[in-house]
């Protein structure tokens, strides 16, 4: 019960930020914002499979390829409106997601990550290939522009209710099952749960939320085209998750929010020069996570600290 | 009525006299601020020196000559990863946030072409587009607000195409190019430069992301061909001419003009020797590396300008000779552009350019554009790889 | 459209090989550092293009080999360094944060590069010469056959520093079981150190040879990680013959694939890696690897 009153307060704490930043940032900030809300969500689903299920992907982006292409395609060719696609862009990701997440249940750790850097890696070059459909190297472009204030509204507002969707998901019985195959899998398995299709389920779900944040980006980019997903956008996906999963989702929106200003505003921060903009980023990869490690380490001092009460003498 | 009339005809007066004084963005009384997106970071990272230079150059205008009619250029050159989302996203923060009057010397084909359908809606210029992509001369009436620089890829190949067809020796025909735009308008023009004498043989296409061309290269020899065209990036090219030596082929070869710089070239005889030689290529800048040029006083004014405003750029890096030559037409373009410039002044100044001395071009090489001919460059000099140099010869010929 | 000969065929493999070569040296400091410290470097290859970048400064000074040996004992010394001061704060950590300090050094790494030495291409010359031997009809390279052959030397010596020596025993001891290990008296905080540092100068081994086959700029490692790490999985990730074994694999693979004109070079490395995962769902350790059981 007061989880719940705590995520209560947390949205309605989003809503009123939602509504009250645009009368307080500038009009660009607002579209700085919704790229910030477009790798929230991504980072969102990612985080629920790597911390409920265990499953480590360095190839999220190629689920965002595929939502975006969705978007893409859909936009371009049969002349959707942008924002309507997103489901679909989420459905279609979803479903790659499933039929991924399937042959996958038999590698793990290293072994998974490397099947998901090769999807990551092969997606792209794929729809390269399928020139007809996708534009190839060109990509598509689109023809219609929208202001900043509808980008950030479209973006947060998917992302509020895919926070409420993914609360929902967690509370129910599949959340629960996930959580319980997190702390054992062979203990859960010899309860009666099959593995197998919550393991892929997971995999179903954050894929899907990464194609919609695709669909986004692309909304956001004006068209789709495919050195917009490259393998630094799993991984920075990653850091998202890496930096959240110590506090969940104000982790994630930090997370967000450094990939996506630290590597915009390094060079003028720090210096223009070359290669300095790459060396601050990666020195600030390095001291979130020493600093990440250093909250962890002392909040999980301070939670038992609490519990615990004050030292009680032993005989 | 008349009334009404006389007071319509007042105000319409009166705005079109404050619009008259109303500067447009990015102008103000002693500055000229313009900006562009090029790969400062990311696997494009060695173009940055297209940045880079202009910079330098600006730098170096603003200090002695006080900018273009007393007002300073500032430029700003924002890194997009060569990635057409983040283009987009630069792009837009220099026309919504910085309020640039132009967008000057953005690289990439496909990331102006992201951006170019949003340039021209909002009306500004998108000027001297780094790539040689046919579009961005080709398609004005479309889009009027935008004008390349560099000779087409499309006339690049066609030059090659023309000279081998002039050979005694038919051709036959490898090539190796990278698959995307840029490589297959490479082809197309060969194929047009040929018109028929002379085949291409066999034709292999390597992504960006590949690690070595050994393979393409491989079956690029089995097919057997007389010449090998390689129509790649620099470590695609070192990559290549090194499988040919390993392999044991000996074709005529032509370089394409981006991979063609001479520091390149010394890097590629170093490990293949004599191989090089009676390399084919193009040029239109004058390659600070090149003993022809040892003299030069334009290329000692760049060496110094480049020492003192980005010391940490290489001299011998081309791409820094190039961005002085697009830096300096563009200050050119500007001082007719109106006082104070206005952004279709400038588009009419870029529409009718005629520059027959530009310092950092190649003797002769002219920049020409009307408002129906928007590809400023149109020549280049043949160029051949003998004596640990490029030799040029031949006259100048067109690219278009 | 070309129609293969038994030769082309020959030549790919050839080719692929040379390639193959390459992915095998950088795979082999992954194995390595996998092996005894349990960690994937992500900054394996940024830290053998800046070693290779060291050795480039030093052979303006002195000659060839000199310059190539004191190199590599650099990059060992370094990384030790970088394992002490960076890596063992954060030894216990969950294995994401590993990752990502990994990659935030890689990035380090690279930009220094750029920023010390410049974005331009630099010319970095080889031991071996690129002058072609004949062989019925296929070309085989001295440089390439070179390549290979120094990873061979390589996984011989560490195979005779596993199994033979004191260090070895104590280096294996140590991944395995770290706390048996501290009770037996190994050190086993130097031992993780150690495997950096050994890990470190294959690389640097690593970014010499390959330097000269594209020409030696920042980027040049970029790329080749993921062949490498590619590599490294299908020969088993705790087996440095593997690690050679997979490369070479791989390198041929690639190349055979690409032959098949649906693939053609766009989708060779989609197909590649296809291929790899493939041979996983059948031996999900690797080629090399050992099975692990999992207990409750």
């Amino acid at each position: 019960m007061r989880a719940w009153a705590a995520r209560g307060g947390m949205l309605a704490a989003g809503v009123v930020l939602f509504f009250l930043l645009p009368h307080v940032v500038s009009d660009f900030r607002l579209f700085e914002l919704a790229r910030v809300g477009q790798y929230f969500i991504a980072m969102l689903g990612l985080y629920v499979l790597t911390t409920y299920t265990g499953q480590v992907s360095i190839g999220h982006g190629a689920f965002m390829a595929i939502g975006g292409y969705t978007t893409g395609v859909l936009v371009y060719h049969r002349h959707w409106e942008d924002w309507r696609t997103l489901p679909v862009a989420a459905l279609v990701a979803g479903v790659a997601g499933l039929l991924f997440g399937l042959p996958a249940l038999r590698l793990r750790g290293l072994y998974l990550a490397l099947a998901t850097f090769a999807m990551a890696v092969s997606v792209p070059a794929i729809i390269k290939k399928w020139e007809s459909l996708t534009g190839g190297s060109t990509g598509l472009l689109f023809a219609t522009f929208h202001t900043n204030r509808w980008y950030y509204d479209v973006t947060w507002a998917a992302a509020g209710v895919l926070v409420v969707l993914a609360w929902i998901v967690l509370a129910s019985p599949v959340g629960r099952t996930w959580r319980a195959l997190r702390d054992s899998e062979v203990a859960a398995a010899s309860f009666g749960i099959w593995v197998p299709l919550y393991k892929t389920l997971a995999f179903g779900i954050s894929a899907a939320y990464a194609g919609l944040a695709g669909g986004i980006l692309v909304i956001l980019s004006l068209g789709a085209n495919p050195n917009s997903f490259p393998i630094q956008l799993s991984i920075y996906l990653l850091v998202g998750v890496a930096i959240g999963a110590f506090a969940s989702i104000p982790g994630i929106l930090v997370g967000a929010a450094f990939v996506e200003y630290v590597q915009v505003y390094a060079p003028k921060w720090v210096s223009d020069s070359p290669g300095i903009p790459t060396f601050a980023f990666g020195a600030a990869l390095v001291l979130a996570a020493f600093a990440a490690t250093a909250v962890s380490a002392l909040t999980i001092r301070w939670q038992t600290g609490l519990k615990r009460g004050p030292a009680k003498e032993t005989s | 009525m008349r009334s009404i009339a006389i007071v319509l005809g007042a105000l319409a007066l009166a705005s079109a006299a404050a619009g008259a004084t109303r500067l447009d963005p990015g102008v103000s009384s002693n500055e000229v601020k313009i900006g562009g997106t090029v790969p400062l970071s990311g696997v494009a990272a060695a173009y940055a020196s297209v940045g880079r230079g202009a910079d330098a150059y600006f730098k170096y205008w603003n200090e002695t000559h006080g900018g273009v009619k007393g007002r300073k250029i500032d430029y700003e050159y924002l890194d997009d990863q060569y990635d057409p989302s983040k283009t987009v996203d630069q792009t837009r923060r220099l026309i919504q946030e910085d309020h640039v009057f132009a967008v000057f010397n953005s690289l990439g084909t496909e990331q102006n072409l992201a951006v170019r359908a949003l340039l021209n809606g909002a009306k500004v210029p998108q000027i001297f587009v780094a790539s040689g992509g046919l579009t961005f001369g080709r398609d004005y009436k479309q889009y009027p607000y935008t004008i390349g620089f560099l000779p087409s890829y499309v006339a690049e190949g066609t030059i090659y195409g023309k000279y081998l067809r002039a050979q005694k020796k038919k051709a036959t025909i490898a090539v190796l190019y990278q698959d995307d735009d840029y490589g297959k308008e490479m082809l197309r023009g060969l194929e047009k430069g040929l018109a028929g004498r002379g085949r291409i043989v066999a034709k292999q296409s390597y992504d960006p992301t590949a690690s070595d061309v050994n393979s393409q290269v491989a079956a690029l020899k089995s097919s057997k061909a007389n010449t090998f065209l390689i129509a790649a990036t620099p470590k695609y090219a070192i990559q290549a001419y090194i499988q040919v030596k390993k392999l044991g082929w000996k074709p005529q070869i032509v370089v394409n003009q981006v991979a063609s710089a001479s520091n390149v070239m010394k890097i590629v005889q170093s490990s293949v020797g004599s191989l090089a030689n009676d390399s084919v290529s193009i040029g239109f800048v004058k390659d600070p590396t090149d003993p022809r040029f040892k003299k030069d006083k334009v290329v000692a004014l760049y060496r110094t300008v480049l020492r003192k405003y980005q010391p940490s750029a290489d001299p011998s890096d081309v791409y820094n000779v190039y961005a002085m030559a697009v830096a300096y037409e563009f200050v050119n373009a500007l001082a007719h552009a109106g006082n104070p410039p206005t952004r279709d002044g400038l588009m009419r100044a870029v529409t009718h350019m005629n520059d027959k001395k530009n310092p950092f071009l190649y003797p002769g090489v002219v920049v020409h554009t009307t408002p129906q001919s928007r590809f400023p460059i149109t020549q280049a000099q043949l160029i051949r790889w003998r004596a640990g140099h490029w030799n040029a010869f031949g006259r100048l010929v067109s690219a278009r | 459209m070309l129609a293969y000969t038994f030769s082309d065929y020959a030549q790919q493999v050839v080719s692929g090989l040379s390639s193959g070569g390459v992915y095998a040296l950088l795979a082999l400091a992954i194995v390595i550092i996998y092996r005894s410290t349990g960690v994937i470097n992500f900054a394996q290859g940024e830290m053998a293009t800046f070693t290779t970048f060291i050795a480039f400064s030093l052979m303006h000074h002195m000659s060839y080999w000199p310059a190539f040996f004191l190199t590599c004992a650099i990059a060992f010394a370094g990384a030790v360094a970088l394992e002490r001061v960076v890596i063992r704060p954060i030894e216990q950590a969950p294995v994401l944060t590993l990752v990502i300090v990994t990659l935030g050094l890689a990035l380090m790494f690279n930009g220094a590069s750029a920023w010390i030495w410049g974005g331009a291409v630099h010319q970095f010359d080889s031991p071996f010469s690129t002058r072609p031997i004949h062989v019925a009809g296929v070309a085989f390279s001295i440089q390439d056959l070179g390549i290979i052959a120094v990873s061979l030397v390589l996984v011989l010596l560490l195979w005779l520093l596993f199994q033979f020596t004191k260090l070895g025993l104590a280096l294996r001891a140590s991944a395995l079981n770290p706390e048996a290990s501290r009770f037996v008296g190994i050190r086993v905080g130097w031992m993780l150190a150690f495997g950096w540092g050994l890990a470190a100068a294959i690389g640097a081994v690593a970014g010499m040879l390959t330097a000269p086959l594209s020409g030696l700029d920042f980027n040049m490692m970029l790329t080749l990680l993921l062949y490498a790490f590619a590599a490294a999985v299908l020969g088993g990730l705790e087996s440095p013959l593997g690690a050679v074994v997979g490369g070479l694999l791989f390198g041929v693979v690639l190349n055979l694939v690409a032959m098949w004109h649906v693939v053609g070079s766009s989708l060779k490395l989609p197909v590649g890696l296809a291929v790899i995962l493939l041979v996983l769902l059948v031996r999900p350790n690797g080629l090399f690897g050992r099975t692990v059981v999992r207990k409750v």
